[in-house]
């Protein structure tokens, strides 16, 4: 895939949440856990990434946190690994049990990248309010989230999947109203019975729906990013400008010191 | 209630197809009643994987339900799928003639399971895989024969209500005689499923779908408008089946357990 997206001269390709070893691991999460920095998969897509950016999920482990498992993003660039993001929000509710596996990240920021300032969110962190506004407030023009997320609900209502509503209308609330490039790569197929619902699609920093791929097939979305778009949204809605997360942080601050249970 | 049947079909033929493919399976094998669920099973098993990947096989007892076996031999030469035709009474009668009983609960299981052991051997033959066809009525009801009819390989049509299966069933083409006949396990003659229940699949499915998808309590579903009786009977069923729909319970001892905390997916590797 990485060679195809080369011959097709795309600049950056964002594969699914987890990615490198599929979603529903359990007990396999200690077994297929990597240190981005000397494994022997990221040597390999280090070398097949040269040229272009790659984003990308797997299981980190770090020589220094033995024993501590992350729901992980990597963003490459041109082979060099630039950004690693933890999975802050772990689903563990329902048909979900991430915390059963996983540790949880304890930071959301966002890095230089070479399209502007970018960040990247793993899959449930996209639909927490303040995932995106704090990577908003860190300046990110390029949000990249990297998804696995089951499709549910067939109601004759909907062309796909129920559930799908939610992410679509998360990325054109974000996309919009924090003038950003949202990015969202969400996996098909199955796994223990549970598909995923596909879906993935792109929204330039007006709020419009740039692609989208279809629900529950898989797809080869390619689209031309016009990333001038950035600076024209932020000059017509300056939200950037008129944010103030002093107000926000202190506020918080305030909520967080009244916790009395 | 009333699902998108284009997508459904869509997902649920993916499903067939990946499933076989990632236990390195390409053809599949199901049980043909000539009733409206192995009737949508197999259309759904022909469109994922070729007519000719696709078995179904015909398992009556002796001479009844003659008619059933006509719809069900109607439906394979529909599809172009292979079909062969098992008569199980010998099986049957050979068992109880030396145990006899007046029980027809414990006969009608008997022939479940005669034509599930009859399905795993013909699935072993084939190099084949059994297609589930227990809907998601039955198994919240628990109106179905553990280690019978309720035994597959994979269920595509589990998470669908009767009702719902019925709205697929237009859209697939199943035949219109068999979407309208009152549905039978076939457990003995006269035998029909909302007889047994003593509630029609429609009300059934309502009232699941409250307690079930959208979590109601049996007061909220009572308030909204159905018989106490029944929404009582449906929830006490529920409850009443839950070890139908799980492996049995495993006595744990040591400090990792088969069931409680050795944890993979069934398709790990795959």
């Amino acid at each position: 895939m990485i060679a195809r997206a080369r011959r097709e001269k795309a600049d950056l390709v964002v594969f699914p949440e987890l990615s490198l070893t599929g979603y529903k691991l359990r007990d396999l999460v200690e077994e297929v856990a990597l240190d981005p920095a000397s494994s022997g998969p990221f040597r390999k897509l280090r070398e097949a990434g040269r040229g272009l950016d790659l984003v990308l999920g797997f299981v980190e482990e770090k020589p220094g946190e033995r024993g501590l498992f992350y729901n992980a993003a990597a963003y490459l660039h041109r082979g060099r690994l630039l950004h690693v993001h933890r999975k802050v929000f772990l689903p563990t509710a329902g048909m979900f049990e991430e915390r059963r596996f996983f540790t949880e990240g304890r930071n959301i920021r966002a890095f230089d990248g070479p399209f502007g300032r970018t960040g990247l969110l793993v899959c449930r962190d996209f639909l927490h309010l303040n995932a995106n506004y704090l990577l908003f407030a860190d300046g990110a023009e390029i949000s990249i989230t990297i998804s696995a997320a089951p499709g549910r609900g067939v109601s004759s209502a909907a062309k796909g999947y129920a559930s799908s509503r939610m992410w679509e209308l998360m990325g054109e609330t974000v996309s919009r109203l924090t003038t950003t490039f949202v990015l969202y790569c969400n996996r098909v197929g199955f796994e223990d019975g549970a598909a995923f619902a596909g879906g993935s699609f792109i929204f330039d920093p007006f709020g419009k729906l740039v692609a989208q791929a279809p629900p529950f097939e898989s797809d080869w979305l390619v689209a031309d990013l016009d990333l001038s778009l950035i600076r024209k949204a932020r000059k017509a809605w300056p939200f950037r400008r008129d944010d103030k997360p002093e107000v926000t942080l202190a506020a918080l601050e305030r909520i967080v010191r009244s916790y009395d249970d | 209630m009333t699902i998108n049947a284009p997508f459904v079909e869509k997902i649920l033929t993916g499903f067939i197809k990946e499933e076989l493919a990632k236990a390195g399976f390409r053809k599949g094998v199901l049980g043909l009643s000539g009733g409206l669920d192995s009737s949508v099973c197999a259309f759904l098993a022909s469109k994922a994987l070729g007519p000719r990947n696709v078995l179904g096989v015909i398992m009556p007892y002796g001479r009844s339900f003659g008619g059933d076996l006509k719809d069900a031999r109607t439906v394979a030469r529909r599809l172009r799928i292979r079909v062969e035709t098992v008569d199980i009474a010998p099986m049957v009668d050979a068992y109880f003639g030396r145990h006899p009983t007046d029980n027809r609960v414990r006969v009608g299981n008997k022939m479940a399971r005669e034509r599930m052991s009859i399905l795993y051997d013909v699935s072993a033959r084939e190099k084949a895989l059994i297609l589930g066809t227990s809907n998601k009525t039955e198994l919240l009801l628990g109106y179905g024969t553990i280690h019978g009819d309720m035994a597959c390989a994979v269920n595509p049509l589990g998470d669908l209500y009767k009702t719902q299966i019925r709205q697929l069933a237009v859209h697939l083409g199943v035949p219109e005689r068999i979407r309208t006949k009152e549905p039978t396990a076939g457990l003995w003659a006269g035998q029909t499923d909302e007889g047994e229940l003593g509630l029609t699949y429609a009300e059934a499915d309502e009232i699941l779908v409250r307690l079930v998808d959208e979590r109601a309590s049996t007061a909220e579903v009572v308030a909204a408008g159905f018989a106490k009786k029944k929404v009582e009977k449906v929830a006490a069923r529920i409850r009443a089946s839950e070890f139908k729909r799980h492996l049995p319970p495993i006595a744990k001892i040591a400090p990792r357990t088969v069931g409680h905390d050795f944890l993979y997916a069934y398709d790990r590797d795959k």
